[in-house]
């Protein structure tokens, strides 16, 4: 699993977030307590479900903005649901149900009738958000049940739910996109669509699928994301889209399609989960955290023109 | 290259229709003509040469974005970092006139310069390094605004340049032509030119078609893609010139969201973002498209939110026809059969009459309900006859209001009172703003409302220099201007609805934490975003308190929460780590507050207190709960009653300068001082008396 070669994106982003980690914990080692590192991984198991899904649209030579305004309106819908006294399985069902569907609209637009995602989902992106706010027009979901807090399993029950689930989401389909059939058709469709469907697969299909599924992890991650707290705000979500691509190109994938990991999302997470908090630890002004974040995506890029130089050399030598 | 002379040779055998439109553009003339007709039945004043103009003034900005964004898209490329890189400009531009003192000229220049090396940059990586535009431009997208934020540590904000560089934005050469016109119509022709009527131009297409074709048809393509981009950023700085002498104002949030706007509007025009087709027509056709639509709802007194959907509709809609057409008018690529295009095209037809009529039904409905309301007026209803008695004309008085942000739940619960009002008295109200702080589009909607014509304008200012120019061109029309909840320049406006000065906010919140922390410690302020202008003037006055009366108090971080209220909960949970003597965490923003809450109360940190400025409801089960101790905040529902109370006495001469007093309906009394109507001091909400209050 370790071959340098054959990860060496992956393992390279790992690598820059590993030196991230000892400079902050080198200036304020007080980052590297127990309850710091907890919360980190809490606040950010929800978005990795839905760089997860970002990934395999990616792998598909797609994208998706649209999800941050899927979140804010899986997230309302998801306390609206509570509220009317469905209880918590079902919930689950319901929220990716939600999602599922809110995703087959991008999906059916792209791969049905072949129109480009940016587009698409650039469309989906404004009117899932006006739509909201025209039907909210701002108010929170307030008042929901006593057990929809952390799915009334308690602080430490529920905290345990938020990280597992993503976490399983995370093995189970690393495990399928390397090993199972429809895992590497993806892959296939990313890199030649047209030789993909000449050799049996159906890109159209698959494009459905996948942009189906990312509307379903996005609505998991609003439901896991809402329980964390007892009221619901109708605004959430806004520039999440922007850092899901980033988390993804950062762990390695190309935009282009065909080539990327979900290991190395789950170091680009980690990654731009870090900052913000990082910078808070090491006392840097929060004011220069977007430019940081720039400098990051930069970084990454100038890092594949390096392993590209290499790739290039030991293919001739 | 081949490609291209082909389709030239062929484009003079084809149907007319085919020739002068040669990218579908006759769907979006279709598209515009749909929204001139249902808005000139539906909006007041919507078809008249003064609205026309001022559609055009507000279409500048992202219109420049938009014609350079068109050869980016032709040859398959993208710029997101286009907006941002206004906002750095803007900043520059003014921190090299204010603080460095250079004559302004000589700053446009500089801040010009800045965008043609911003837009190298992009182009550098893209052509040296080889990457797609997408992802190199979503970084600078970062970089530049990041930058901005960091220049200016978010707080500056320049303003007071002389009035001949505002006249570039907010002039009229002959009265009625907007002066930043003069640069976008020949931006316009000179872009349409270079894409279109030029070799250069061309081969652009060429490289859309395919990079690798071109290249070997011996066009130069990284030295056209290094132009175009750095062209762009050029532009993009030249569009943030123009914003600041509009807005009056230079900041770091100028353009957020611009680079979005451009390229809908690019893709609407019929630019494939694939490559290789686009036109500039069709750019300023899109363009149009978008900003009738809005103008068009505001004046129709729609919601504002419909655009948003309609634009979403309408840009699918049109990839599709675009799609559909392609395909036709190609050979029949692959996979594709003849039958499905009939599919397709009964398709595109069912979907665009659909949206036609969803236009047509919502129109209509509002014509019918305007109606209604005139009918019901003249038959004399007892809620019409109160409205006659009120206004004295025999005319039902039409006030607008603006809150900041339509979605802010703070001013979610003003309008609560504001509706109350207007009940009371039978008046229309009208309430609009920007769906996210944006002082961009609070002008844009009181043009709207000059241009509809109402009586009053309550406007909740959210920058004081921008809008201050139009609310005095409001009232030179003779329309009564009034401010509340925070205020522009005094002689823009009637009166001012006083809630409570930045000062008294800054200093009873200051009381509030003292109180608590019993007068020294460490405390810790949660704001919205670092660029957001009341709070940081609260910051100031919390800042002088602190050195005035409590010198043992320290506050150790300011941290942003960008009105987000899970960034409130992790900003605090750091807080907590960081900084582990602060006794307080203070909330300045309404959704900040439960967010700091909650993270207090999961750190289970009994020893740390929440207070802040925030609504009951968002509050209460914290408050119950003890862990926030106290809000401050005034009663925001009478607040907005009062506002409409104020605006309709102004109306019909109830209110006039030099009063002491006025009666306000159920809020009786209301003492006036000079040309300020005051609610009264702030208010402490706490255990004891939050559950009296509902909003």
């Amino acid at each position: 699993m370790l071959d340098f070669r054959r990860n060496k994106r992956e393992i390279s982003a790992a690598v820059a977030y590993l030196v991230l980690l000892a400079a902050v914990g080198g200036v304020a080692p007080s980052f590297f307590g127990a309850g710091n590192l907890g919360d980190l991984v809490i606040n950010n198991a929800p978005f990795l479900l839905i760089a997860i899904g970002m990934t395999l649209v990616i792998l598909l030579g797609e994208i998706d903005i649209s999800v941050g305004s899927q979140f804010a309106v899986a997230s309302v819908l998801a306390g609206v649901l509570a509220k009317a006294g469905v209880p918590v399985p079902l919930l689950f069902v319901a929220m990716i149900m939600i999602g599922t569907a809110m995703g087959a609209v991008n999906g059916f637009l792209v791969g049905r009738f072949g129109l480009p995602s940016i587009i698409v989902t650039l469309a989906m992106l404004v009117a899932w958000r006006d739509g909201l706010r025209w039907v909210t027009e701002g108010a929170w979901v307030q008042g929901l049940p006593e057990n929809f807090q952390w799915f009334g399993l308690g602080q430490s029950g529920g905290q345990l739910v938020i990280v597992a689930i993503p976490l399983l989401v995370f093995v189970v389909f690393a495990w399928a996109l390397r090993n199972l059939r429809i895992g590497r058709a993806i892959y296939a469709v990313g890199s030649d669509a047209e030789a993909a469907r000449l050799a049996g697969i159906e890109p159209k299909s698959i494009t459905f699928g996948v942009f189906a599924l990312m509307g379903g992890l996005v609505g998991l991650a609003a439901l896991l994301n809402a329980v964390r707290f007892n009221e619901i705000p109708s605004n959430a979500g806004i520039g999440m889209e922007l850092k899901a691509v980033a988390a993804v190109v950062v762990g390695g994938a190309a935009i282009t399609g065909g080539r990327g990991k979900l290991p190395g999302t789950l170091v680009g997470v980690a990654l731009l989960g870090t900052i913000a908090t990082a910078l808070t630890f090491v006392g840097i002004n929060p004011f220069w955290e977007k430019a940081i974040q720039g400098l990051i995506i930069l970084a990454a890029l100038v890092g594949d023109v390096v392993m590209r130089k290499y790739e290039e050399r030991s293919a001739e030598g | 290259m081949e490609n291209v002379g082909e389709q030239r040779e062929l484009r003079t055998e084809l149907p007319l229709a085919a020739r002068w439109f040669p990218n579908n553009e006759w769907v979006l003339i279709a598209v515009l003509l749909v929204e001139v007709v249902l808005f000139s039945v539906s909006g007041a004043n919507f078809l008249s040469a003064a609205n026309g103009f001022e559609i055009s003034r507000l279409a500048v900005e992202i219109g420049l974005l938009a014609l350079v964004m068109t050869p980016i898209i032709i040859t398959g490329g993208i710029d997101l970092s286009v907006g941002s890189m206004m906002g750095l400009s803007a900043v520059v531009m003014g921190a090299l006139w204010r603080d460095a003192h250079l004559p302004l000229p000589l700053a446009i220049l500089i801040t010009l310069l800045v965008g043609v090396g911003g837009g190298y940059l992009n182009a550098a990586i893209i052509t040296k390094l080889r990457f797609p535009p997408l992802i190199v431009t979503l970084g600078t997208f970062s970089l530049f605004r990041g930058i901005a934020e960091g220049l200016t540590r978010g707080i500056e904000n320049y303003s007071g340049f002389g009035e001949n560089y505002l006249f570039l934005g907010q002039g009229y050469l002959f009265d009625v032509i907007p002066t930043q016109l003069l640069i976008f119509v020949p931006a316009t022709v000179a872009i349409y030119w270079m894409l279109e009527r030029t070799a250069f131009g061309r081969s652009l297409y060429a490289i859309g078609y395919s990079a690798e074709g071109a290249r070997y048809a011996g066009i130069k393509v990284r030295r056209s893609l290094t132009v175009i981009y750095t062209l762009s950023g050029f532009v993009s700085s030249l569009a943030a010139v123009i914003y600041v002498a509009h807005l009056g104002q230079a900041k770091s949030d100028a353009g957020t969201g611009y680079e979005l706007m451009a390229i809908t509007a690019v893709v609407l025009g019929g630019a494939s973002i694939f490559g290789g087709r686009g036109t500039i027509l069709g750019t300023v056709l899109g363009l149009f498209a978008i900003v009738i639509l809005q103008n068009g709802l505001r004046l129709s007194g729609l919601p504002a939110e419909l655009a948003g959907i309609m634009t979403g509709f309408l840009l699918i809609v049109v990839i599709l026809f675009d799609r559909y057409s392609k395909s036709a008018s190609a050979a029949p690529a692959g996979a594709d059969t003849e039958e499905e295009f009939e599919v397709k095209n009964s398709q595109v037809g069912i979907i665009s009459a659909a949206i036609i009529l969803t236009g047509l039904i919502i129109a209509g409905s509002n014509w019918m309900l305007v109606r209604s309301i005139r009918d019901n007026g003249s038959a004399g209803s007892s809620e019409a006859k109160n409205a006659v008695q009120n206004t004295g004309t025999g005319k039902k008085a039409v006030i607008a209001m603006m809150p900041k942000a339509k979605g802010d739940p703070y001013f979610i619960s003003c309008k609560k009172g504001a509706d109350e009002a207007a009940k009371e008295l039978g008046i229309e109200l009208l309430w609009d703003g920007p769906t996210d702080l944006d002082p961009a589009k609070q002008n844009e909607v009181v043009e709207a409302w000059i241009t509809r014509g109402v009586d009053a304008i309550a406007v909740s200012v959210e920058n004081k220099e921008a809008i201050s120019t139009v609310l005095k061109k409001a009232k030179d029309k003779g329309i009564k201007v009034v401010t509340w909840d925070a205020d522009s320049n005094k002689d823009a406006r009637d009166f001012l609805i006083n809630q409570a000065t930045p000062q008294g906010i800054g200093e009873t919140l200051t009381d509030e934490a003292s109180r608590i922390m019993g007068g020294k410690g460490e405390f810790a302020i949660v704001t919205a975003s670092l660029s957001a202008a009341n709070q940081n003037e609260w910051i100031k006055y919390i800042k002088q308190r602190l050195t005035e009366k409590y010198p043992e108090m320290k506050l150790v971080a300011i941290q942003p929460s960008d009105g987000d209220r899970d960034r409130a909960f992790t900003e605090t949970q750091n807080i907590l780590k960081v900084y582990p003597n602060v006794k307080v965490v203070m909330g300045i923003a309404a959704p900040a507050v439960p967010g700091i809450a909650e993270a207090v109360k999961q750190s289970g940190r009994n020893d740390v207190k929440v207070t802040g400025l925030s609504l009951p409801n968002m509050c209460k089960p914290y408050i119950k709960d003890g862990i926030v101790d106290s809000i401050v905040l005034w009663n925001t529902v009478d607040l907005g009653y009062l506002s409409v109370y104020a605006a309709d006495a102004l109306v019909n001469g109830k209110l006039k300068k030099g009063d002491k007093t006025f009666e306000a309906g159920r809020l009786k009394s209301i003492e006036v001082v000079d040309d300020e109507v005051r609610l009264g001091k702030p208010f402490i909400f706490n255990k004891e008396n939050v559950d009296n209050f509902d909003f």
